[in-house]
């Protein structure tokens, strides 16, 4: 006589059965540890574990020297029995890093800009992206292309050409193989304005999916909406809805994780650059910024010690933390979103 | 003569535009119609919006880009004549140099005198040897990590945090810190025992050539898998992007692939081989460009720094970038070809 399967209990995620001739739970505990599998697993999962744990030390320990290092003072640095624990903390390098070099003046300018960029290159790149993907028009694959080959030219090459352009700004063409072209806005105001050492230049090229890196974001939202199925536009189409509409209403709400990802690299890659902010801020009127903190030492901490250099790192990488500190917590809050974006974009090649 | 005069009929300028609206207008209201035209194609209204979605690129590239590009080819291509005149500024109440530019072609003579520059080209040599020593162990590496993060295993959530640390954060100004900051270790451990090994790196190469010198393994693979080890660091950083794309095209994968190769008994390293790898192979073609693109345009590249900061004539330096370009274009050319050889495109209906 067979008698059917009873269920005992069952929670959300596990169902307990009764049926003829199961085992107690100690043999079946048993049966499992001698399958010749399992060790393979167990041994495979700990080689996982620490492995992981290796690299992630890796990344992390530079963090942990730098902020170990930030609360030393000058004789803890020169001394080689201190390694992290210093012996007289002090937090002077803080305090002279945001007095004397005008850490918060700094914070504000570099808020603004990559605020600014991170918002303006988000944006164009789900325009482009979106133009890219989803509409099939003349020059559609050269357009991708010409995305890819204005990621391959470095910036460094065109770092003069781009310094003297926004240097005496037109509209029209301003290249010097003809110096006497006369833009729209000479023709207009009667001169071609510099406009370096103000944020112009970034919001422009920014505006033109041209900035730093905007090749990949570009990229990453095509991607993206390649992997959206059709037939939701189709739907929204057929409901009335014409091409903006649906991309405001339906498309922008549906990538929102994707632009996340791609805020997050923009807004983080602008903020640490000083590339840009090299080429376009120059003189007394350059507005002040994050990355400077290291290009000057704070005159408090200045001295004639022979163990200056190397205090000099430390006042560096202190200022490094300054630098990163938002950024970090920026990125507690965003990390979450930055892997979901990439992993339900499904990306497809 | 006064004749000719008297029969010449007066026009005046209204005229003359009454004239040239009178031959435009009839072309433009046809043209207007065209645009407007009440009923046309889907494909054909698809087709307009797509150019209105890629229109601040399109736009970018002609007003900013171009002009940019062409100036930057025609200074390698050029001499300059920058005198710099200090004029008072009654803003700031202060001298401030103002350049006066000009330029005159000098054909190929730039170009001529990069390619004779033997410190330029050693530091091209190193930066193409470092990246093409980095960027297999970067895709291996980033693959490596994105298949064991997509893994379920304990504190998944974490190590991924801390795994795309780097990208966020160890950038631009970073970079610059973090490079002193192993400057600053190597003149901390002082005198060195005379094996030549920095106290940073993690593996002596002399002991493992010792390891390895009764068997039949090249010395070669031993200095470079050492040289992976010890340049951990870099890599790591270096990968982070990588490792979002490549979890992106590994969620991409159905699992219903995965369980028809459970249920017909395919062990782990077979299912990798014949089922994630080809599906991820897109991902590696666009990984391997990026990481050559990468390594390239990094602020902390050799050539391109000695290019940019080059003290002489300000063409060469352009030339030199260029000539670097061109270079790292052809790499691209190869490392693409190879890559897609064996790329499979999954037939998407």
């Amino acid at each position: 006589m067979e008698s059917t399967p009873v269920i005992k209990k069952e929670t959300k995620n596990r169902i307990s059965v009764d049926y003829e001739g199961k085992l107690s739970y100690k043999e079946r505990l048993l049966k499992k540890i001698s399958a010749s599998n399992t060790w393979i697993k167990v041994v495979v999962n700990i080689f996982r574990f620490i492995l992981m744990l290796g690299v992630s030390y890796v990344i992390l320990f530079p963090f942990v020297s730098k902020v170990a290092g930030s609360f030393m003072s000058m004789n803890d640095v020169v001394d080689a029995t201190v390694s992290l624990i210093p012996k007289n903390p002090t937090l002077d390098i803080y305090k002279y890093l945001i007095t004397d070099n005008r850490y918060f003046e700094a914070f504000g300018n570099t808020i603004l800009l990559s605020g600014l960029c991170a918002i303006v290159q988000t944006f164009v790149s789900c325009l482009v992206g979106y133009g890219l993907a989803k509409f099939k028009f003349k020059g559609n694959g050269f357009l991708f292309a010409l995305v890819i080959a204005i990621m391959i030219i470095p910036h460094g090459t065109l770092e003069l050409a781009m310094k003297r352009f926004f240097a005496d700004f037109d509209l029209i063409i301003p290249i010097s193989l003809d110096e006497h072209m006369t833009g729209i806005l000479e023709l207009f105001t009667g001169e071609r304005p510099n406009i370096t050492n103000t944020f112009t230049p970034f919001v422009l090229l920014s505006l033109g999916g041209l900035a730093f890196k905007n090749g990949l974001y570009i990229y990453l939202m095509r991607q993206f909406f390649k992997g959206v199925p059709d037939e939701l536009e189709e739907s929204a189409y057929v409901d009335g809805a014409g091409t903006f509409r649906t991309f405001l209403q339906i498309i922008l709400p549906l990538s929102v994780p994707m632009m996340i990802t791609v805020f997050l690299f923009s807004f983080s890659w602008q903020w640490t650059d000083m590339f840009y902010t090299d080429v376009f801020f120059e003189g007394t009127k350059a507005p002040w910024m994050l990355p400077n903190l290291i290009d000057e030492i704070p005159i408090h901490l200045q001295s004639e010690h022979p163990g200056a250099a190397i205090y000099e790192v430390v006042i560096h990488n202190t200022a490094g933390i300054l630098i990163i500190l938002p950024l970090v917590i920026l990125y507690l809050f965003g990390q979450r979103y930055l892997v979901q974006g990439i992993e339900r974009s499904g990306l497809v090649g | 003569m006064s004749n000719n005069n008297e029969n010449v009929v007066k026009t005046s300028p209204l005229d003359a535009v009454k004239a040239f609206f009178g031959k435009i207008l009839p072309a433009t209201s046809g043209f207007f119609k065209k645009l407007f035209k009440p009923r046309r194609s889907l494909d054909a209204t698809k087709a307009r919006a797509g150019y209105f979605f890629v229109l601040p690129f399109i736009l970018g590239v002609v007003l900013i880009y171009l002009p940019i590009f062409i100036d930057s080819v025609w200074y390698s291509f050029s001499n300059f004549t920058d005198i710099q005149v200090e004029v008072w500024d009654e803003e700031l109440g202060a001298n401030i140099i103002k350049h006066i530019t000009g330029t005159t072609g000098v054909g190929f003579e730039h170009y001529v005198t990069a390619f004779e520059d033997q410190t330029f080209y050693q530091k091209l040599l190193a930066s193409v040897q470092e990246m093409l020593f980095q960027v297999p162990a970067i895709i291996i590496f980033s693959l490596f990590i994105a298949v064991v993060l997509n893994q379920k295993m304990l504190g998944r959530a974490a190590f991924r945090a801390i795994f795309f640390i780097p990208v966020i954060i160890s950038t631009g100004v970073m970079e610059s810190i973090n490079a002193e900051d192993f400057m600053k270790e190597e003149m901390g451990s002082g005198i060195n025992d005379g094996t030549q090994q920095n106290s940073n790196d993690i593996i002596n190469i002399l002991d493992v050539q010792n390891l390895f010198a009764s068997m039949k393994v090249g010395t070669e693979l031993v200095t470079y898998v050492v040289g992976l080890v010890n340049d951990i660091y870099n890599i790591i950083n270096y990968s982070g992007v990588q490792m979002l794309i490549f979890l992106a095209g590994l969620q991409s994968i159905s699992p219903s692939i995965y369980e028809a190769c459970q249920i017909e008994g395919a062990t782990g390293w077979e299912t990798f081989w014949k089922v994630t790898f080809p599906m991820i192979s897109p991902m590696i073609l666009v990984n391997a460009v990026y990481t050559v693109i990468d390594a390239f345009t990094r602020t902390t590249n050799p050539a391109m720094n000695y290019a940019s900061d080059y003290s002489g004539t300000p063409g060469v330096g352009v030339a030199m970038s260029w000539i670097y370009f061109l270079i790292v274009t052809l790499i691209i050319a190869i490392v693409g070809a190879i890559a897609s050889s064996f790329v499979f495109y999954q037939r998407r209906d």
